[in-house]
């Protein structure tokens, strides 16, 4: 009898122990009823194979019950901004309420007065570098820029900037986007830059471009844009790209070919993407509801799973909330160490450096 | 006319390898998927996918919608400025090449601004309001093909004297219009109506944006990250695609007598 | 006489009531969505009025860009109407059985719209560094394409690869046009003593030139718009105006999309002036016509 109640008492207490770990992150009962109410979610910009976006979307469906409205998975961060501007007094389904954008367009979407503020619970566990003070935009994942090789056409993979410009890697070398325009290339132009430049930033932007130019004339670079089917085909062997995309990459081809993906030993480069709720979201309630899902440790771990550094990392893995097999998927954490986190003023100049410089530096082989 | 022949069948035999060959490339790389041997894998997987016959049904289903009413615009306008408005042509065919170099998501954003649910037209307050946006804007994107396609049928038949002997029939205008008009111009609007056919099942901006279930952006979805999926994505929507309009034509065939061929 | 003029003006009206159906179309579905593209060519990120956009297109890099432009659709809307020509005169008035006439207009009418990144995706498959005719051609015939100077990533690869669906357009508009020859103006001609290029030059291709002419300005217009085939076969290496035009509106980090409605707004002009050559060649080429 005795020894049923204490079995009872310690279960409950234990019980009661879990639920304060989780109610800690777990959304207010009056935000779920308000989110339920409205029904939907309307995303926009989120393909199922980045950082694991699939499996984090089936998750708030499955939790909340809530339906999700994908726009236009293919957007970058620009078109996300304009889907809201030109969808300001439109509340149907075509209107996002929520967007993930690199780093540079919270402080302009802010400024356009596109955005709404929101603080999620976990907001302290956030690093203050990574998000806006006064709640408008929020760091939600990191990656490094690596690069993805298909292992079928190169011998032995490149382990930093400097291979690239070898002979063996004739006519392999490409971009993940087109360098004027797509934050992805234009980092992976700045990380060889880096690399270039021993670590001075500010001069990373010319180093950058240096670097192309002398890839380009030794006959190393590819312009095609650097995807899954050319790298499979054989036309961009070699693709310098964030990581979560390289290794979600190599998952879906399942060695088919093989892959081999590099975190470079010098020039590591950090790119940060932020979260935002739209001041216009039809659905505002459904949309906090989403941040609050991103940024509880099931959300953030179903980035992990998508091979995306969530923001709160360091959080989880000093609360030990990593699963270890998660953590063996990852490249060793010590290449991610040297990773350098650009600040905004700094990635305003080498992204003008850049985009500016590269069709005159490197120049367009116009035959 | 021996030479002709000659010279006709060379005409088949470049083009016929010059069409092709990209297309067996396309082919035998989406064979690769398993590794070391031919597969169907990629098609199989494309084909379990049950979004794939839903959105390609809705793609179809707006096609032939985009078609008829596309062709009830043009046919008459294309008629009715040869006959009547001459001075107003130059005009006419500058705001039927306009679709080609404005781009789609322009026009997209602009509907959004102009027709959303708190406007006075709310195309995009509905489902089927949104639906019948999406077709006119195929309309436009394939108002170019289909109004330089029927035009340039009109112009080899003498609009002018066709219609003054129907008229002296006693023909009203429905009656010239559907039996002495449109079986003329036929071959002109079946050109138009295939063009237009291939663009609806292919658009992705238009349908994307307005956010349809269609098979462009479905296709978008699915290719997005994978290597093998796409190519033979392509080689089965180019397949499904010149099925039907091997069906349009004999649909064309078998429901109206095509003018006497010399 | 005011019966006659009261007819006159009723005939007027009836005129212009016919087009207004097209007319309202147009502006609803075209001219008013992009009315904010044209205004929007003319103000800053601030919505103050401005001339800067106007301006900026004239530094050396965008003018660069209208230029390379303007080639790749001229060369591959000439080269395009030219075999054009040649495949629907094979089928036409070819002599060939029935099923290759209709099968090559089928055909086309799928090829017309395979654009973008099935067609660069195709070509590089099939004419790449590592594609499927470049290998043949290397295991089988010991021809190295590349080594002789050829390159897919190239003008001559992106035009070969434009031609992919323009040929086809050229095709299946032009057909109507030769299905419209007489068989007896040919017979007319040759009674007369014409030789098979006395026909073609004297009565068949003046016939036929306005067609001709309309359909190649399609596409010129067709190529100039372009943009997903040209990004994803040469991306960075060609600077036509539609991918800088998409850089500023939707790139992720230029993002000027006044300076991108400015490029658009070119764009509208130069497609203005080119039908305007296109109308003063087809008046002259119409002269002798009623």
């Amino acid at each position: 009898m005795i020894s049923h109640m204490r079995r009872l008492l310690s279960l409950s207490t234990a019980m009661v122990m879990a639920s304060t770990a989780i109610a800690a992150a777990e959304p207010s009962a009056e935000l779920i009823a308000a989110a339920k109410a409205e029904g939907t979610l309307t995303t926009i910009a989120l393909p199922h194979d980045w950082c694991g976006y699939g499996g984090v979307i089936e998750g708030f469906k499955a939790k909340y019950g809530l339906t999700v409205n994908e726009l236009n998975p293919d957007a970058g961060s620009g078109d996300e901004i304009e889907a809201i501007k030109a969808n300001k007094d439109n509340k149907g389904d075509q209107a996002p309420d929520v967007i993930d954008v690199g780093l540079s367009f919270g402080p302009s979407a802010k400024a356009e007065g596109l955005i709404q503020p929101y603080k999620v619970a976990t907001w302290d566990s956030i690093p203050d570098t990574a998000k806006d003070a006064d709640g408008y935009w929020y760091g939600d994942y990191y990656g490094v820029m690596a690069f993805e090789v298909n292992k079928d056409l190169v011998k032995e993979s490149p382990k930093d900037w400097a291979d690239l410009l070898k002979p063996e890697y004739a006519n392999m070398v490409a971009l993940a986007g087109d360098p004027r325009t797509a934050n992805q290339a234009i980092s992976g132009v700045f990380a060889a830059g880096l690399s270039g430049a021993g670590g001075d930033v500010a001069k990373s932007g010319e180093a950058g471009l240096a670097f192309f130019k002398e890839l380009n004339a030794k006959g190393n670079f590819v312009p095609v844009i650097g995807k899954s089917a050319p790298l499979a085909q054989g036309t961009t062997p070699i693709i310098l790209r964030w990581d979560y995309n390289a290794l979600s990459d190599r998952d879906t081809l399942a060695g088919n070919p093989p892959v081999d993906v590099v975190i470079p030993a010098s020039g590591v480069v950090a790119g940060v993407y932020v979260q935002a709720i739209s001041a216009y979201a039809p659905h505002p309630n459904a949309a906090k509801l989403w941040m609050e899902y991103l940024y509880s440790d099931e959300g953030q771990l179903g980035w992990l799973k998508g091979y995306c550094h969530p923001i709160r990392f360091n959080d989880l893995a000093k609360n030990n909330k990593i699963p270890k097999e998660l953590l063996d998927k990852l490249p060793p954490a010590a290449a991610y160490e040297k990773a350098v986190f650009p600040t905004l003023e700094q990635q305003e100049a080498y992204k003008e450096v850049i985009t500016k410089g590269w069709d005159t530096v490197v120049g367009a082989n116009v035959q | 006319m021996k030479t002709q022949k000659i010279g006709a069948w060379l005409a088949i035999f470049f083009g016929a390898s010059y069409f092709i060959v990209p297309l067996i490339a396309t082919f035998e790389f989406s064979l690769r998927m398993r590794r070391g041997e031919y597969s169907f894998d990629a098609y199989r997987s494309v084909f379990s996918d049950v979004q794939f016959r839903e959105s390609f049904s809705y793609s179809i289903v707006m096609a032939i919608l985009t078609i008829i009413f596309g062709v009830l615009l043009v046919v008459p306008t294309a008629y009715w400025v040869r006959l009547r408005l001459p001075q107003m042509r130059p005009v006419v065919e500058f705001i039927t090449l306009m679709p080609l170099v404005i781009p789609a998501i322009v026009i997209v954003f602009g509907y959004l601004r102009i027709y959303n649910s708190s406007s006075y037209i709310p195309f995009t307050g509905s489902a089927r309001g949104t639906d019948a946006l999406l077709m006119f804007s195929f309309m436009t994107l394939s108002l170019p093909y289909m109004y330089r396609s029927v035009d340039t049928a009109m112009r080899t038949i003498d609009v002018g004297t066709l219609t003054e002997a129907a008229q002296s029939l006693g023909a009203s205008w429905p009656t010239i219009m559907f039996k002495c008009i449109f079986p003329n111009v036929m071959s002109g609007v079946l050109s138009g109506a295939f063009i237009t056919f291939a663009i609806v099942i292919g658009e992705f901006t238009m349908p994307s944006l307005l956010n349809r279930p269609a098979f462009g952006p479905y296709l978008q979805l699915i290719g997005a990250n994978r290597a093998y999926e796409p190519p033979a994505l392509a080689v089965i929507a180019f397949a499904i695609t010149w099925g039907c309009m091997v069906l349009l034509q004999l649909v064309s065939r078998f429901s109206k007598s095509a003018p006497s061929k010399p | 006489m005011s019966a006659n003029r009261a007819i006159d003006l009723k005939k007027t009206a009836i005129d212009w009531l016919g087009i207004t159906p097209f007319l309202l179309f147009a502006v609803m579905f075209l001219i008013a969505p992009t009315l904010y593209l044209v205004t929007g060519a003319f103000l800053n990120p601030a919505g103050e009025f401005t001339f800067e956009n106007i301006g900026g297109l004239f530094t050396d890099k965008i003018l660069a860009s209208y230029w390379i432009s303007i080639k790749i659709s001229l060369a591959s809307s000439i080269g395009g109407a030219l075999i054009g020509f040649w495949l629907a005169w094979a089928v036409v008035l070819g002599g060939l059985p029935s099923w290759i006439r209709s099968s090559l207009l089928t055909f086309s009418g799928v090829a017309s719209n395979f654009a973008g990144v099935p067609l660069a995706f195709a070509f590089l498959a099939t004419l790449g560094r590592t594609g499927l005719v470049t290998m043949l051609l290397r295991d089988w015939f010991g021809i190295n394409l590349y080594a002789s100077g050829f390159n897919l990533l190239s003008f001559i690869g992106l035009t070969l690869t434009y031609m992919y669906f323009q040929i086809p357009l050229m095709v299946l508009i032009i057909t109507p046009a030769l299905d419209g020859l007489k068989k007896e103006w040919r017979e007319a001609a040759e009674i007369l003593g014409a030789t098979n290029t006395q026909y073609w030059t004297k009565v068949a291709l003046p016939i036929l030139f306005p067609s001709i002419l309309g359909t190649t300005l399609l596409l010129f217009a067709n190529a100039f718009g372009a943009i997903a085939t040209a990004y994803s076969l040469t991306g960075s290496t060609f600077n036509i105006v539609p991918i800088q035009l998409y850089a500023q509106i939707r790139g992720d980090v230029l993002h000027n999309p006044n300076l991108g409605y400015a490029l658009a707004l070119g764009m509208i002009v130069i497609t203005g002036i080119s039908n305007l050559i296109y109308i003063w060649l087809r008046m002259r080429a119409e002269r002798w016509q009623k």
